[in-house]
């Protein structure tokens, strides 16, 4: 009898499911143990471990995608995790990234002499967290997540040794992240104190029972609040963004894009989970917000993009501004949130997301080159002439910027067209004009760079730089960013059904 | 449509041939041009039989070509061509060889030519998609192009010019973006989603609805007009483009505001077109006149050309919203004989340019005395922009006019009013640069070369044979207006009025 | 035969088309020849045409002849096609015989010139767009040649385009002339509207039946294109300056058959007019005979022999409306004709004395040149005899007509007309004596002109004296087509008279013949009092010389008030709509400059930026939907 009683039953978990996480923590593992314990490994080796790493936790979810479309979406771990296409799509997203940033990463860090296994560990365990914050059905498990990839930035971002400003970022981003943080974990509080529970499905059944009871309790309302302000700051949706300029400039490039696309993607796929699968009964009350923080975001980091003239905060805007656009998305969600007909609001947030990822991974492969050893070139003048000295790298820099501007044929034409579209079908026309006119304001900066790589003539004192090199794998990575682009530009659907599938699915 | 896909290759041909122009290497420049010389050649070629092939009783559209693209989103990849289309077709396919072949870049040719032909597959496209998302596709697409053409190839201020020019559009078009999507979506109700024209233009909305629908498209197509007062880019982008970009920008690429107006803002709107015309009219007449005077003062030559577009485009427009079989023939029609004589005009420029590294008028003096036949060429493409009977521009203008007496009488009285000032600008103009005595910077003004004359020489054939005999490009462009404005009927109390003593 | 009245202007396009292509070759003289031919071989159809024509019974004198569909669109229906009646053939033979002897005259003038090919380039195309224009079945084929003439005119008067008053002259003549061609727009547009059709036949047969308020409309706004291209005020201004060109291209075009075109055009559809109210024919009449009297005045005080003649010119003209305003239509041809033959010979005999005074145009620097040049004043003096109105010149009898249907009008039209008379007289006179009596002036001239050398005026080639002849033989005998005693000798009159009705008078006319006369010969004997005898001192007031003042107002608001509003515009464009743009632009770049202070990189300052968010947001969910 008491012996029954002791002992502890744990969760039955279907390992299978959780496969694509576990291959990359295991990874992460195995790379520090190495790390560790063995002789130095040729330095592409690690790179390669954590593509292989990436491309298998990807391939993993191809697999597990067939499940869901047969046997629909599932909760593991007691509950603590969502098993649906939404899930999948993020962890591909993040995979995808990881792997891209992975080819960059090895490059750069020959270049900067900072070779060693701890990066790309600290990487897989940033993706490992990201997921987590993106399949969360729970708060705590959602904070966890969350930390878990905070952590790994204010780490990676401090990184380069040699960089005063790498460990300023590193620095800067560690108080204002455990800031936000805390903020968050005071509205998982307030939220839990009314709900009694943390736990997404069961919070949900609470409200559906008691709402008119608590439905303008200020309890609950104040932990919608905070929430929001934790997924805010992680998603640089201003009034929150501030870090981002200073971080995107200081971090190590490669670690740049990663944040700007793991981070991103984990930080919406959040505050997706929390606001519209959490707390769909208040969305009356969030969305107004949610429209104030998209039409700041969108408008705020165009106009400041416009008077930088250093290219990593120029694009450390624009990716504020792009936040903005996926806010528009969100904003669209939470029209419909808690309806049965879930409307094309979390499909286009997920497809902005994951094309802008790749996009983001491209444009900063192409500044970590032009940046040379210490990122030390990442003023506008660095791109003069590019197109003579580099064409190459100039027209995939060109597609890329050509697809941040939105422009058609691209596959950033496609993401802003869905999140519009998606705006539209629920009649927040002034948002969607507003995203729109605001990406013309961005357009110009996307232009300058242009001008500096094809029409800025070269001067003298660029021959004394040092000339830029083109690594393979960096090569690869940006090929592969380019390529998907455009392909996407000329042929999308095949992603859109997929996207739309987070929602069809239940 | 097992038939051959004409309109598609239409796009296609150019297309591929700026990408081999773009792989060829520098080292073989005559391989480069003549790939692109060869590309664009085929391209007019195949404009032309759609000319010739095109069955002038019919209204309809024709060679269409419907293909699924994205299907959740409803987006097929659907062309075809009526005879509101069919000459802007023609003049895309003609004027490109004719820039290819015609203009030379002082450096990077393989680039410059390279977007020439992206520039004509983009116009192409435009011109005969029917699909809504099609064709923001290509009208965006466009401004790649040009924005590099002007930035890269241009003058003193080309980088302002440019992104001027690139702003101010997109704008325009981000605005309209909204407004497509709207549609669609307003239009599909339950049933399924579509951006298809003809679908599309089934629909009936709520005038409300209707209205800011179309003021959300018209928006981008005003601005590439460009109309009143939104067109302050365009001399700017006119005077800082290179030869090939001006003719281009001029000849075709604004044609694709009048063109959208009628194509998307008139055809799916009615409504709100008929509810807003005085607007436009006024506007359009505003255009003629304004453009001219402000033409009248400019002191550089190409500055001077760039505006007086904005007054012939003003006839254009006019017609459009005076809407009846004369008045949108005309403007129709209108859209072509400036493309021809603009862009003429805008070769003459640059030519003068290319031997005076000048376009200030002030410093051109008595080039007839030196270069008779450079300036009798000058003087027949500037009779045709003045508008005089028995050439091309007379007969656009002429029907514009008559047509919009019907409807929109006093509109009509005072755009009359702008033949006087064109007639003002121009000659003023021309006296300063081909008459007196050359001073001696002028003294050594060469004549016209044979190829310049190989490329003015079609389209003052066009000029001409436009203006004695307009009738085989009004037979097929009558038949679609026609059947334009009897869908405003259909969708409004609109009946076209006829004259005293004619049944229609 | 009537069906080859395509070969009337194919003729002279034929000759235009060889001579654009080969002109360079054949040039000096053989082109001037090819186009003196091809205008003659006009004149020689047109013959057969009009006696065709008078074979056939009267009522049956109209035939259209179509070449194509020219601008088929919807209702409007325009055909490319040609209206043979009496009125246009009436104009083709004079249009082509006059050219073709003014064509002949050129080769003589122009020999030598660089430009020689271009000139008759220029002529025949000229000449194929006045015969459009008279043989027009419709008013858009009117309007072709009308343009096609104006442009012409444009090209020669500029033609010497080194001078700048040649080119500003020429610029001047084809913006005027647009003004009027606004109202001959407005005319078709009337027209098309209330009949649905632009064809004269169409249009005149309406006339009855239409509002007469449409009717007025039609009829003033072609009279607005009269006025332009047959320079009645207050568009006159561009003819004087017109005297710019070669002296061929004034008494081709701006004596003989371009300027009348305005007169012809209100023939044309004279029942519309006469359907009209009758405030329009008055207002034709006034302005007509304002006109007439008003450029005489000028005429009077003119040193330059073209300009009096020019002057001359828009007064005869006015003349002409004032018959067109009396319901004279026939008169007012009548005199377009008489008018194209003694003006056409006074023109060419100036041209004669400019030619061989080697360009000299001031009559105060010539005299005496009867004895050089007999023919020429010979010629000359038969058509200031004629012009005066002195019997049995042609002037005579066309003016003595007008002015009988201006006295059935009004008596004060009348005599407005009668001194128009007198000075006419006067001012020929004095040209006459100015020109070919009293001593030679143009030695002395000649020294400060420091011209080369030793020179003598002497008389020009035959091939310039042949038209003059001719002309001057017209000059005298041309009356004859139209004598008023009886039916029979009003020959022009019935032949008109299907297409321009007859204007019935019962007015005695012998008195109003004589007291013409008398005026007339009064006006002579003045003159030679003046101006040969030296009896009295010349009236010739500053102010007249100037034209009253009106030209040099005219073209000092242009340059004043007129440019500076074209400036403010331009400027307008320049600063406040284009400054708009620019502003935009700079309104981004400061908001975005100001905001930057926020980011400072100091992290107190964004941790608080935070803090204004959240209170922010606990504000809107605690308060603002908490409360509710």
């Amino acid at each position: 009898m008491i012996a029954a009683g002791l002992d502890f039953v744990g969760p039955s978990i279907n390992w299978f499911a959780l496969s694509p996480m576990l291959v990359l923590f295991g990874a992460a593992m195995v790379l520090l143990v190495a790390g560790g314990l063995f002789p130095r490994w040729p330095p592409h080796v690690y790179a390669l471990f954590t593509a292989a790493a990436g491309l298998a936790s990807m391939i993993l979810c191809f697999f597990l995608w067939d499940n869901i479309t047969d046997g629909g979406a599932a909760l593991l771990v007691g509950n603590a995790l969502r098993f649906d296409v939404f899930t999948m799509i993020v962890t591909i997203t993040i995979s995808g990234a990881l792997v891209l940033v992975a080819f960059v990463t090895d490059d750069y860090l020959r270049r900067e002499q900072l070779e060693g296994p701890e990066v790309y560990a600290l990487y897989m365990l940033a993706a490992v967290g990201a997921i987590v914050m993106g399949s969360a059905n729970d708060l705590i498990v959602l904070f966890l997540g969350l930390e878990i990839m905070s952590i790994a930035f204010y780490v990676m971002s401090a990184s380069h040794r040699r960089r005063i400003e790498s460990q300023e970022s590193g620095i800067k981003y560690f108080i204002l992240g455990g800031f936000s943080s805390a903020f968050f974990l005071y509205g998982i509080a307030m939220v839990y104190g009314s709900a009694g529970t943390t736990n997404f499905t069961k919070i949900v059944d609470y409200f559906n029972n008691n709402i008119p009871g608590v439905r303008h309790d200020a309890f609950v309302l104040a932990g919608v609040a905070l929430l929001l302000v934790g997924l805010g700051f992680k998603t640089a949706s201003v009034p929150f963004h501030f870090w981002t300029p200073d971080v995107y400039q200081g971090a190590p490039t490669p670690v740049t894009s990663f944040m700007a696309s793991v981070g991103k993607v984990a930080a919406f796929a959040a505050m997706l989970r929390v606001l519209i699968y959490a707390l769909p009964h208040w969305h009356e009350d969030y969305r107004p917000m949610v429209w104030a923080l998209a039409v700041l975001t969108v408008v705020v980091g165009s106009v400041m993009a416009v008077v930088q003239t250093d290219v990593k905060r120029m694009l450390a805007y624009s990716s504020v501004s792009h936040a903005g656009f996926v806010l528009v998305g969100v904003e669209a969600a939470a029209h419909t949130a808690g309806q049965p007909d879930a409307g094309d609001g979390i499909p286009s947030a997920l497809l902005y997301l994951l094309l802008y990822s790749a996009l983001v991974v491209g444009t900063f492969a192409v500044v970590t080159m032009v940046g040379r050893t210490g990122d030390a070139a990442t003023d506008l003048s660095a791109f003069r002439g590019l197109s003579k000295s580099h064409p190459g790298l100039a027209i995939a820099m060109t597609v890329l910027l050509l697809a941040q501007a939105g422009v058609p044929l691209t596959s950033g034409f496609v993401a802003k067209f869905g999140v519009i579209q998606a705006a539209v079908e629920v009649h927040s026309y002034a948002l969607a004009i507003i995203a729109m006119v605001a990406s013309v304001i961005a357009a110009f900066l996307y232009l300058r760079i242009m001008v500096s790589m094809w029409i800025t003539e070269p001067e003298s004192t660029d021959a004394a730089r040092e000339s830029i090199r083109v690594p393979a794998w960096t090569a690869v990575a940006l090929t592969l960013s380019v390529g998907f682009t455009l392909a996407i530009g000329f042929y999308p659907t095949w992603l859109i059904n997929a996207t739309k599938a987070a929602v069809a699915i239940p | 449509m097992t038939s051959f896909p004409i309109l598609t290759s239409l796009v296609l041909v150019p297309a591929v041939g700026a990408l081999l122009v773009a792989l060829f290497s520098n080292r073989r420049p005559e391989w480069v041009k003549l790939t692109a010389v060869l590309a664009s050649a085929l391209t007019a070629a195949l404009s032309i039989w759609v000319v010739v092939a095109f069955d002038k009783s019919n209204a309809d559209f024709q060679f269409v070509s419907l293909h699924t693209w994205i299907k959740p989103w409803g987006i097929s990849w659907h062309l075809g061509v009526d005879g509101i289309s069919l000459f802007l077709v023609l003049l895309t396919g003609v004027l490109s060889p004719l820039v290819i072949a015609g203009t030379d870049p002082h450096h990077d040719q393989k680039r410059y030519l390279a977007w020439l032909l992206m520039l004509e597959a983009g116009l192409m496209g435009s011109f005969i998609s029917l699909d809504l998302f099609l064709f923001f596709v290509f009208f965006e697409i466009v401004l790649v192009p040009m924005y590099f053409l002007i930035a890269g190839w241009g003058y003193e201020g080309r980088i302002y010019a440019a992104t001027k020019f690139f702003l101010f559009t997109m704008a325009g078009s981000a605005v309209m973006l909204v407004g497509i999507v709207a549609t669609a979506i307003i239009a599909k109700g339950s049933g399924p989603l579509t951006f298809d024209l003809v679908e599309l233009a089934k629909a009936d909305f709520a005038p409300s609805t209707g209205r800011w629908l179309f003021f959300a498209l018209a928006i981008a197509f005003a601005v590439k007009v460009p109309i009143f007062p939104l067109h302050t880019w365009l001399p700017d982008a006119h005077t800082q483009a290179p030869t090939g970009g001006s003719v281009i920008l001029a000849g075709v690429m604004l044609k694709l505001g009048t063109y959208g107006l009628l194509r998307f803002g008139v055809y799916l709107f009615p409504e709100a077109a008929r509810w807003s015309r005085s607007l436009w009219l006024t506007l359009a007449v505003i255009g003629i006149i304004y453009g001219a005077i402000t033409a009248t003062m400019q002191k550089d030559l190409k500055r001077l050309v760039a505006y007086s577009s904005v007054a012939h485009l003003g006839f254009i427009v006019l017609g459009i919203f005076a809407m009846t079989t004369q008045s949108l023939a005309g403007g129709v029609m209108q859209n072509i004989n400036h493309g021809v004589s603009t862009g003429a005009l805008f070769f003459l420029v640059g030519m003068i340019y290319e031997r005076r590294h000048t376009r200030q008028i002030a410093d051109l003096k008595g080039l007839q005395t030196i270069a008779p036949i450079f300036a009798a060429a000058f003087m027949v493409v500037m009779l045709s922009s003045i508008g005089v009977p028995g050439l091309n521009g007379f007969v656009g203008e002429y029907l514009v006019l008559i047509g919009s007496f019907l409807t929109a009488r006093w509109w009509a009285v005072l755009a009359a009013t702008g033949v006087i000032l064109a007639a003002l600008y121009l000659l003023w103009a021309y006296q300063r640069v081909f008459h007196g005595e050359p001073d001696d910077a002028n003294k050594g003004f060469a004549e016209l070369k044979a190829r310049e004359a190989a490329v003015l020489l079609p389209l003052i054939g066009v000029i001409v044979f436009t203006g004695v005999y307009p009738k085989p490009m009004l037979d097929r462009i009558e038949p679609s207006v026609k059947r334009l404005i009897e869908h405003v009927s259909d969708k409004t109390t609109y009946v076209e009025p006829q004259p005293v003593g004619v049944t229609p | 035969m009537l069906d080859l009245v395509w070969l009337i202007p194919a003729l002279p396009l034929a000759g235009f088309a060889l001579i654009l292509l080969f002109g360079r070759r054949l040039g000096d003289p053989k082109a001037g020849y090819l186009a003196t031919l091809m205008c003659s071989a006009a004149f020689v159809v047109t013959v057969g045409i009009y006696f065709d024509l008078l074979s056939k019974p009267s009522e049956e004198r109209q035939h259209v002849y179509r070449l194509f569909s020219w601008v088929p669109v919807g209702s409007l229906k325009v055909d490319l096609s040609f209206l043979v009646d009496p009125l246009s053939i009436t104009m083709c033979l004079f249009v082509t015989g006059v050219g073709a002897l003014i064509h002949l005259y050129a080769i003589g003038y122009m020999h030598g010139d660089p430009r020689f090919s271009k000139f008759f380039l220029y002529l025949n195309l000229f000449a194929l767009s006045m015969l459009l224009l008279v043989l027009g079945e419709n008013m858009l084929v009117t309007f072709l040649g009308w343009e096609g003439v104006g442009t012409c005119s444009y090209l020669l008067i500029s033609f010497w385009h080194e001078r700048a008053t040649a080119a500003t002259a020429g610029k001047k003549a084809f913006i005027t002339n647009r003004v009027g061609d606004w109202g001959f727009m407005l005319a078709m547009f009337f027209a098309f509207q209330a009949t649905g059709t632009l064809s004269y036949i169409g249009i005149n047969g309406a006339a009855s039946t239409m509002a007469q308020t449409t009717a007025t409309a039609i009829a003033l706004f072609a009279f607005i294109g009269a006025v332009g291209k047959s320079a009645q005020l207050p568009l006159y201004l561009w003819l004087p300056d017109a005297m710019e060109g070669p002296t061929p291209v004034s008494a081709l075009i701006h004596a003989a058959t371009m300027v009348t075109a305005g007169v012809f055009l209100m023939c044309r559809i004279s029942p519309v007019l006469n359907a009209a109210s009758s405030y329009a024919p008055n207002l034709i009449a006034i302005i007509g005979v304002v006109t007439a009297l008003f450029a005489a005045t000028i005429a009077v005080a003119q040193n330059d022999i073209k300009r009096v003649l020019a002057y001359s010119t828009v007064s005869q003209l006015g003349y002409m409306f004032l018959a067109v305003g009396s319901g004279a239509y026939t008169a007012a041809i009548f005199h377009m004709i008489t008018h194209a033959f003694f003006k056409a010979l006074l023109f060419l005999g100036s041209g004669a004395v400019i030619h061989n005074m080697h360009h000299e145009q001031d009559m105060r620097r010539m005299g005496a040149l009867r004895k050089l040049m007999p023919v020429t004043a010979a010629t000359f003096i038969v058509g200031w005899l004629a012009i005066a109105g002195v019997p049995p010149f042609a002037g005579f009898w066309s003016k003595d007509d007008i002015l009988l249907a201006a006295y059935d009008k009004s008596p004060v039209l009348w005599a407005l007309g009668l001194i128009t008379a007198l000075l006419t007289a006067y001012y020929m006179t004095r040209q006459v004596i100015m020109v070919f009596y009293g001593e030679a002036r143009w030695h002395d001239a000649h020294e400060e002109h420091g011209a080369h050398g030793d020179f003598e005026p002497h008389e020009s080639p035959t091939i310039m004296l042949i038209p003059l002849v001719v002309l001057a033989v017209l000059s005298v005998i041309g009356g004859v087509i139209n004598l008023p005693f009886n039916a029979t000798t009003e020959r022009l009159t019935s032949w008109l008279e299907p297409v321009l009705g007859v204007h019935e008078s019962d007015t005695a006319k012998l008195p109003f013949a004589l007291i013409a006369v008398a005026i007339a010969l009064l006006g002579i004997a003045a003159s030679i009092m003046i101006y040969s005898k030296h009896k009295a001192k010349p009236v010739e007031p500053e102010f007249l010389a100037e034209g009253w003042y009106y030209d040099a107002a005219v073209s000092g608001f242009m340059g004043g008030p007129g440019r500076a509003g074209f400036n403010a515009i331009a400027w307008f464009d320049a600063n406040i709509v284009d400054g708009a743009v620019n502003g935009i632009a700079h309104v981004v770049r400061g908001t975005a400059q100001r905001i930057r202070t926020v980011q400072s990189g100091n992290v107190r300052n964004y941790a608080a930026a935070i803090g204004v968010g959240v209170v922010l947001l606990l504000a809107w969910f605690v308060i603002v939907r908490g409360s509710r």
